[in-house]
C-alpha cells in the first residue's frame, strides 16, 4: 500500500469515492432523516463525529488488535461513540433526540463507518485515519444536505423551518417529498447528477 | 511477542469491553437525572398547556416547574390518574394524560377538561414522531388550538374528528389534511382514554352515590 498525502485522502473520501453517490453506502439513513434540514444537520454531525472518532480509535489500536476479532472490536468502538452521542442528545437536546428517534442508535449499523475502519483505518496512522473518517462523514453530510434541502423546499416551502419567499406562498407543495417516496426520487436524481459530474469509469482506478 | 499468545485475544477483548462499558455507564449515570428532568418538564409543560394556564412565551424550565407546583396537584386516587388544577381547595380543571400508537411511533398527549368534565380546556401533544409537515401538525397550535371550548358528547365517541372545511358541531374538531392515519389514531387514543376516565369518575362521583353508602 503506497503512502498517500492528506489532501489526496480527503478529496478521495469527499468526492471521488463519495460514500453515498459513489459507493452507495449509508442509504438507509439518507432516506430516513432527510425530510427536514435541521434533523439532517444533526444526524450528519453525529455521523461525522462517530466516523472520525472510530477511525482514530481503530487506527490507534491497529497494532494490537488480533485480526480474527477485528470486526468485533470495530463494532464495539463504533457502538461506544454512538451511545455517547445518544446519551448526550437525550440529556441536552431532548427535542432533537426524540425527532431522530431510533436513527441515532442505527448509526452503529451505518456501513460507511465500518467500511472506513475496515478499508482504511486499520492500515494507516491515526492522523490520516481520523482525516479519512472526517472527510467520509462530510462527504455523506453534503449529499444528505442536498437531498434534505430539495425535500424540505419542495415539500414544505421552507428551509430549516424558515419560509422561503416564493416557495412558501406560490408553490403548490409536493406533499410526497416529505413522505418516504420523496427520498427515493431525490436520492436517485442526485446520484445521477453527481455521477454525470464526476465520471469515474469503474476499473480505471486499479 | 505477547500479541501472538493464544490467550491474548480473549484478554484483549475483555479489557476493551470493560473499558468502553465503564465509560458508557459512567456517562449514563452522570446524566440520568438530567434526562429524567427533561422528561418531567415536557410533561409538566403539556399539562399546563392543556389546562390553558397562561405561560410566559419564553418560560424557563424552572419558572415552568414553579408554576406547575403552584397550580397543579399530581394524580391521586380520587382523580383516577388525572392531574388537577386547584385554587382555594377547589378543582378548577383536570388534565388527563393519554397515550397510544400513532402512525409511526407512540403518541403521548394531555387532554384538559373543565371541572364539569364536559368542556375541554385544551390538548397538548408532547411526544410524537409523525411525518413532518403532515401528521406532526397534531402537535402544533393550529391543530391543538381547536380543542379549547369544545364540549364532549354524552355517548362514545365523545369527540369526533371531521374533514377539514366541513362545519363542526360542538363536539367536533377538524382532522389534519393529508394525515388521515395519524388523525384516526389520535381520535381513537383520546376517545378511549377520556371515555374510560369519565366512566370511573362518574361511578365514584355520581350524584347521591357517595351519600347513600
Amino acid at each position: 500500500m503506497k503512502k498517500r498525502s492528506p489532501a489526496d485522502v480527503a478529496i478521495q473520501a469527499l468526492w471521488r469515492d463519495n460514500p453515498v453517490f459513489r459507493q452507495i453506502l449509508g442509504i438507509c439513513s439518507a432516506l430516513a432523516v432527510t425530510n427536514l434540514v435541521l434533523n439532517t444537520l444533526v444526524m450528519c454531525a453525529a455521523l461525522t463525529l462517530t466516523t472520525a472518532a472510530s477511525c482514530l480509535t481503530v487506527s490507534l489500536l491497529r497494532k494490537y488488535t488480533p485480526d480474527r476479532i477485528r470486526m468485533m472490536v470495530q463494532t464495539l468502538i463504533i457502538a461506544f461513540y454512538v451511545i455517547l452521542i445518544d446519551i448526550w442528545l437525550k440529556a441536552f437536546w431532548p427535542e432533537m433526540g426524540r425527532a431522530l428517534g431510533p436513527y441515532v442508535g442505527l448509526i452503529i449499523t451505518n456501513c460507511i463507518i465500518m467500511g472506513r475502519c475496515e478499508a482504511f483505518a486499520r492500515f494507516n496512522p491515526p492522523g490520516l485515519a481520523c482525516l479519512d473518517g472526517l472527510a467520509s462523514g462530510l462527504g455523506y453530510a453534503f449529499v444528505l444536505l442536498a437531498i434534505s434541502v430539495v425535500r424540505e423546499l419542495l415539500g414544505m416551502g421552507s428551509i430549516l423551518g424558515l419560509p422561503v419567499p416564493w416557495f412558501a406562498t406560490h408553490w403548490d407543495k409536493w406533499i410526497i417529498m416529505v413522505m418516504p417516496p420523496g427520498a427515493f426520487f431525490t436520492l436517485a436524481c442526485l446520484v445521477w447528477l453527481f455521477r454525470s459530474l464526476a465520471p469515474n469509469a469503474e476499473g480505471t482506478a486499479k | 511477542m505477547i500479541v501472538k499468545k493464544p490467550w491474548f485475544t480473549v484478554v484483549y477483548m475483555f479489557v476493551l469491553t470493560a473499558f468502553f462499558s465503564s465509560a458508557v455507564i459512567a456517562l449514563s449515570r452522570a446524566t440520568r437525572e438530567r434526562v429524567e428532568t427533561n422528561r418531567r418538564i415536557a410533561l409538566e409543560r403539556a399539562v399546563l398547556e392543556a389546562l390553558a394556564v397562561a405561560l410566559p412565551a419564553d418560560a424557563s424550565a424552572l419558572e415552568l416547574h414553579a408554576l406547575f407546583t403552584q397550580q397543579v396537584r399530581p394524580p391521586a386516587a380520587e382523580s383516577h390518574g388525572a392531574f388537577r388544577r386547584v385554587a382555594d381547595g377547589r378543582t378548577l380543571a383536570y388534565a388527563l394524560p393519554v397515550e397510544g400508537r400513532g402512525f409511526w411511533a407512540p403518541v403521548r398527549a394531555v387532554v384538559g377538561l373543565d371541572a364539569d368534565r364536559q368542556t375541554l380546556t385544551g390538548l397538548a401533544v408532547y411526544e410524537q414522531n409523525e411525518t413532518p409537515g403532515l401528521g406532526a401538525e397534531i402537535a402544533k397550535p393550529g391543530f391543538t388550538g381547536q380543542f379549547r371550548g369544545r364540549r364532549l358528547g354524552a355517548h362514545a365517541p365523545r369527540l369526533r374528528f371531521k374533514r377539514p372545511g366541513l362545519p363542526r358541531a360542538e363536539n367536533e374538531v377538524h382532522a389534519v389534511t393529508g394525515a388521515t392515519q395519524t388523525s384516526v389514531r389520535l381520535e381513537r387514543i383520546i376517545n378511549a382514554a377520556v371515555d374510560r376516565w369519565l366512566q370511573r369518575m362518574n361511578e365514584r362521583h355520581a350524584p347521591g352515590s357517595a351519600q347513600t353508602r
